[in-house]
């Protein structure tokens, strides 16, 4: 029974970067139709500059704040020099292409600059366990489902209350009709993948006092993350954060009851399975097609 | 004509290798109504695209209000004062009648302009029925009020010319009987519109001025009222029987 609470706890914690970064592939996609596969080295950028930014001196919070103020500017970036130039036709896959390769550039460049190791990151929420009977977990990890959940509210928000908001649902909806509205489509895009990349290096601040930072902590999580938005339905953020906490417990328990080797191919078989019993995601829409 | 709203001279559009339009010449003068007739696959709908800045022409040259606008988009083209009501009408079935009202004013609410309640509140004077569904999700709106709420939401933004795109598609002539009249009033309150339509029968009815388009190209053009009784308009486009 403790290991089991055990189980969910840390899953939970773990879910809670899926979530993060899951909701980011989520959000880039509604507007662009187009995945960044950078997106797991800009989740990188979050833990790794922040340790970066502490060896110059600076303290821990600015050091995280310019951090993620980095990763937004990256996924403005993204957006405008890999995303849309390749992503002008009706069903065009050059993003594919352009977001990988840069995406093996950034962790390559990490590598060489940063070094191989990963670095820790101390954080006061790090230091003691909570214990609920003989389970434990850090108050760190406690707060990454937190945060992927309002992060989650908040964009809901934000979407339904703002005119801003208003426009990326446009966007979201009908890009030729939203450019008939008078609203930037590009720009709106852009402003969007700025945002997810902030919330990703958020979540690689908030989980490099637990797993360390390295250059290599996007590759999985980020490839993961995406296959959790697939199989959610990756245009409902909600049911992706869902998705993402319940796969995050999953992973854990396959952990304890099998072994850590077998996680991975438990886990992705599991997706496969969930894929084919529902194409369009679980939590998903049929999508309608673009004109 | 001097000094007109819009003009159009050259107009090409293509999407790959197929031609859509091919060299087109349409003008709008300042207060007019004018209508594009042709049959589907004419052109028309690709040379509205091309005017409110959708795609990008493959030649000619588009001046809108004293202008060169040829490379504009579409966003760039409603700020200047185009504003769309595009084929199939296109409102966002996931957002409220006022949200969409709201969205047509997209970047006078962004910059906080006051008198865009105003014009909401006279859009719905204008279509009694969208007030009772203000709060209602636009896409559970019937076909009428979609396009309703899609010339309301084009009206937000104050153009100077509405492009409207085969207003009749898909709606009962009941309906058809009421929009039509609708644009004819604004037309006489002072507003340019360029109108697209397949219903040639209406469009002739309410413009003052009509082109004819086939295979991408101007067959011919002239006052509405005389191409009414035109035989090449007759046989083609009004179906007499002979």
């Amino acid at each position: 029974m403790e290991a089991n609470l055990q189980y969910v706890l840390s899953g939970l914690s773990i879910g809670g970067v899926y979530a993060m970064v899951a909701l980011g592939f989520s959000m880039m996609w509604s507007v662009a139709k187009a995945a960044n596969f950078t997106h797991g080295d800009v989740f990188m950028l979050g833990g790794v500059l922040t340790v970066s930014l502490m060896a110059l001196g600076l303290p821990i919070w600015i050091a995280a704040i310019l951090a993620i103020l980095i990763a937004a500017a990256a996924g403005a970036l993204i957006e405008r020099f890999l995303v849309r130039p390749f992503n002008r036709e009706a069903n065009a896959i050059g993003w594919m292409l352009t977001t990988i390769a840069i995406g093996v550039m950034m962790e390559s460049f990490g590598t060489a600059t940063y070094g191989p190791l990963p670095q820790p990151l101390p954080s006061p929420l790090a230091v003691t366990p909570l214990r609920f009977g003989g389970a434990g977990v850090f108050p760190q990890e406690l707060l990454l489902p937190v945060v992927a959940v309002l992060a989650m509210l908040g964009l809901r928000l934000f979407q339904t209350r703002t005119h801003f908001g208003r426009a990326i649902r446009a966007v979201a909806a009908n890009r030729v009709a939203a450019g008939l509205m008078g609203i930037d489509a590009d720009r709106v895009t852009m402003v969007v993948f700025a945002a997810a990349g902030g919330l990703g290096a958020l979540a690689g601040f908030l989980i490099a006092p637990v797993i360390q930072a390295s250059t290599t902590m996007g590759l999985v999580i980020g490839l993961k993350a995406f296959m959790i938005a697939i199989i959610a339905g990756i245009t409902n953020a909600a049911g992706v954060v869902t998705m993402a906490l319940a796969f995050g417990v999953v992973e854990r328990l396959i952990e304890g009851y099998l072994s850590t080797s077998a996680r991975d191919a438990f886990g992705f078989t599991l997706m496969i399975l969930v894929l084919l019993a529902f194409p369009q995601g679980v939590f998903g829409r049929k999508e309608v097609s673009k004109v | 004509m001097s000094d007109p709203i819009l003009s159009v001279s050259g107009l090409k559009v293509s999407y790959g290798p197929i031609t859509a339009v091919a060299g087109v010449d349409i003008e709008v003068g300042r207060g007019e109504f004018v209508g594009v007739i042709g049959s589907n696959g004419a052109g028309k709908s690709s040379a509205m695209r091309a005017i409110s800045g959708v795609l990008a022409p493959a030649g000619g040259a588009i001046r809108f209000d004293g202008a060169d606008v040829t490379r504009r988009k579409s966003h760039e083209m409603v700020a200047l004062g185009l504003a769309m009501v595009p084929e199939g009408r296109m409102i966002f079935g996931d957002q409220t009648v006022r949200e969409n009202l709201l969205l047509g004013g997209f970047s006078r609410v962004m910059r906080s302009d006051p008198e865009v309640e105003d014009d909401i509140e006279r859009a719905l004077e204008l279509f009694p029925r969208l007030r009772e569904r203000l709060g209602q999700m636009a896409g559970s709106l019937s076909g009428g009020e979609q396009q309703m709420l899609a010339i309301a939401r084009g009206l937000i933004s104050r153009p100077k010319l509405l492009v409207v795109d085969e207003l009749s598609l898909g709606l009962a002539p009941k309906i058809l009987d009421l929009l039509f009249p609708i644009l004819a009033d604004l037309n006489a309150k002072g507003l340019s519109i360029l109108l697209v339509e397949q219903m040639a029968s209406y469009a002739l009815a309410v413009t003052q001025r009509t082109y004819v388009m086939e295979n991408g190209r101007v067959l011919f053009s002239g006052p509405s009222a005389e191409l009414a009784e035109d035989d090449r308009v007759l046989d083609a486009y009004l179906g007499r029987k002979h």
